[in-house]
């Protein structure tokens, strides 16, 4: 009898050794004595063997005999895989690859002389387009002149301005890509806008 | 009889340990399939029981059943790092209780971004044991049984992993102080501590459980007399 179980429990045994006498069977000579710790003790025997019938059939319902047997066959399966694991079907070897399209293979020298062929074809097309395009371009650039040269003027740039820097314009120019332009839908619009000539020989006569 | 044999009777930890050597030295000579047919008694004998531990541990049975094969299939790999002088039945719980163990963390960091806790009326975590599928229909006495056996998986799934454990290696497979501290790395006393702590929290549990499920009784016969 321990001396905490002598001052505080007035000579009774404590839970903690009521539970040690329960689970490992060594029985104190106190229960022999004391009615009362005996009986804790049933009880708390009683009770834990219910605690243990409940909890293993609780593990035998959620494990049936039918469900032990497919788990035992299961590990027996994955074990044999682990000794014996399954065979890798080999990628088709080299040599077959060959075999079946001796025929039609091509030599890897001829495969480099046609490549460097096509390079000079190449490079000659290219040179010869160029110097195509070098002798057509000058004449093009002759008949395209007068038209592009004062479209490179802004157009929103006062008529002065323009004048001053690019010299007297002839501003019938001016309208002539717009009268070519002939879009219906635009007619109205186009009838109440006046015309560039019309606002160059305006503005000559207020010079004067 | 003369010719009787008079070999003493063979325990069942000296049966697992010749079994053992059996399979390790199948294993060295090649003869495999002689080696899975031998250790298959070995599974034989300690399923249930490894089932009974999963279960108890992860309450849940598939993942228990998972727990169970992965924890024979390790100890058939390592076989070899046997030792015949502790018990294969400690050796091998010990492998399952670690695979246990990985698995309940697993599950934890699984729950924690995925599955949020179910929470009852009362606000209280409820047990996923709790959800575990049905019987079939049972005469009253399975009726309560289950009952019994729901309150039991509530209350075991309140308490902490270790205690749990201890008190299931300890009263359920009737393992004394020292296997249970061989098996879980713990200490003898801390064992001791663990299953004393669990044995009084689970009673206070049952108990509280079986008062309010009284007081609700009552409850229900009380409107139903109205």
């Amino acid at each position: 009898m321990r001396l905490a179980d002598v001052i505080v429990r007035g000579g009774h045994l404590s839970e903690q050794a009521i539970v040690a006498a329960v689970m490992t069977g060594d029985r104190p000579a106190h229960l022999d004595r004391c009615d009362l710790c005996a009986e804790r003790a049933v009880e708390l025997g009683r009770w834990l063997d219910g605690v243990k019938t409940t909890g293993l059939e609780t593990a035998d319902a959620a494990f049936s005999p039918e469900r032990l047997a497919a788990q035992q066959s299961q590990i027996m399966r994955r074990l044999e895989q682990l000794d014996e694991p399954a065979r890798v079907i080999a990628f088709p070897s080299q040599s077959q690859l060959r075999r079946e399209s001796t025929g039609r293979r091509v030599a890897a020298g001829w495969l480099g002389v046609a490549a460097a062929a096509g390079l000079v074809l190449g490079v000659i097309s290219g040179q010869m387009t160029a110097r195509l395009g070098m002798h057509q371009a000058p004449a093009a650039a002759a008949r395209t002149a007068p038209a592009t040269q004062p479209a490179a003027a802004p157009v929103n740039a006062p008529a002065d301005d323009v004048a001053q820097k690019t010299g007297p314009i002839d501003a019938s120019l001016l309208d002539m890509d717009l009268d070519s332009l002939n879009v219906p839908s635009f007619a109205v619009i186009d009838s109440m806008t006046p015309r560039a000539t019309q606002i160059s020989l305006a503005s000559n006569r207020t010079i004067k | 009889m003369s010719g009787a044999s008079t070999d003493p009777p063979v325990t069942a930890r000296e049966a697992d340990a010749r079994v053992a050597v059996d399979v390790k030295a199948l294993q060295a000579a090649g003869r495999l399939e002689a080696a899975r047919e031998r250790f298959a008694e070995l599974v034989t004998r300690h399923q249930r029981r490894a089932a009974r531990i999963a279960f108890h541990y992860l309450r849940d049975a598939a993942d228990a059943d998972e727990a169970v094969q992965d924890a024979f299939i390790k100890a058939y790999m390592h076989l070899g790092t046997f030792r015949e002088e502790l018990p294969f039945e400690v050796w091998f719980t010990r492998i399952l209780i670690n695979g246990c163990l990985d698995r309940l963390k697993a599950r934890r960091r699984r729950e924690r971004w995925i599955a949020p806790p179910i929470i009852d009326a009362s606000g209280n975590e409820r047990d996923p044991g709790e959800y575990l599928p049905a019987r079939g229909p049972s005469p009253e006495e399975e009726v309560l049984a289950g009952e019994r056996r729901e309150q039991l998986s509530a209350a075991l799934a309140k308490l902490p992993e270790r205690q749990r454990l201890v008190f299931v290696l300890s009263h359920f497979e009737g393992r004394s102080s020292r296997e249970v501290s061989t098996m879980t790395g713990l200490n003898e006393s801390t064992v001791r501590v663990h299953l004393f702590r669990a044995i009084r929290r689970l009673r206070a549990l049952l108990a509280s459980g079986a008062a309010s499920k009284a007081s609700n009784l009552r409850g229900r016969t009380n409107r139903a007399a109205r």
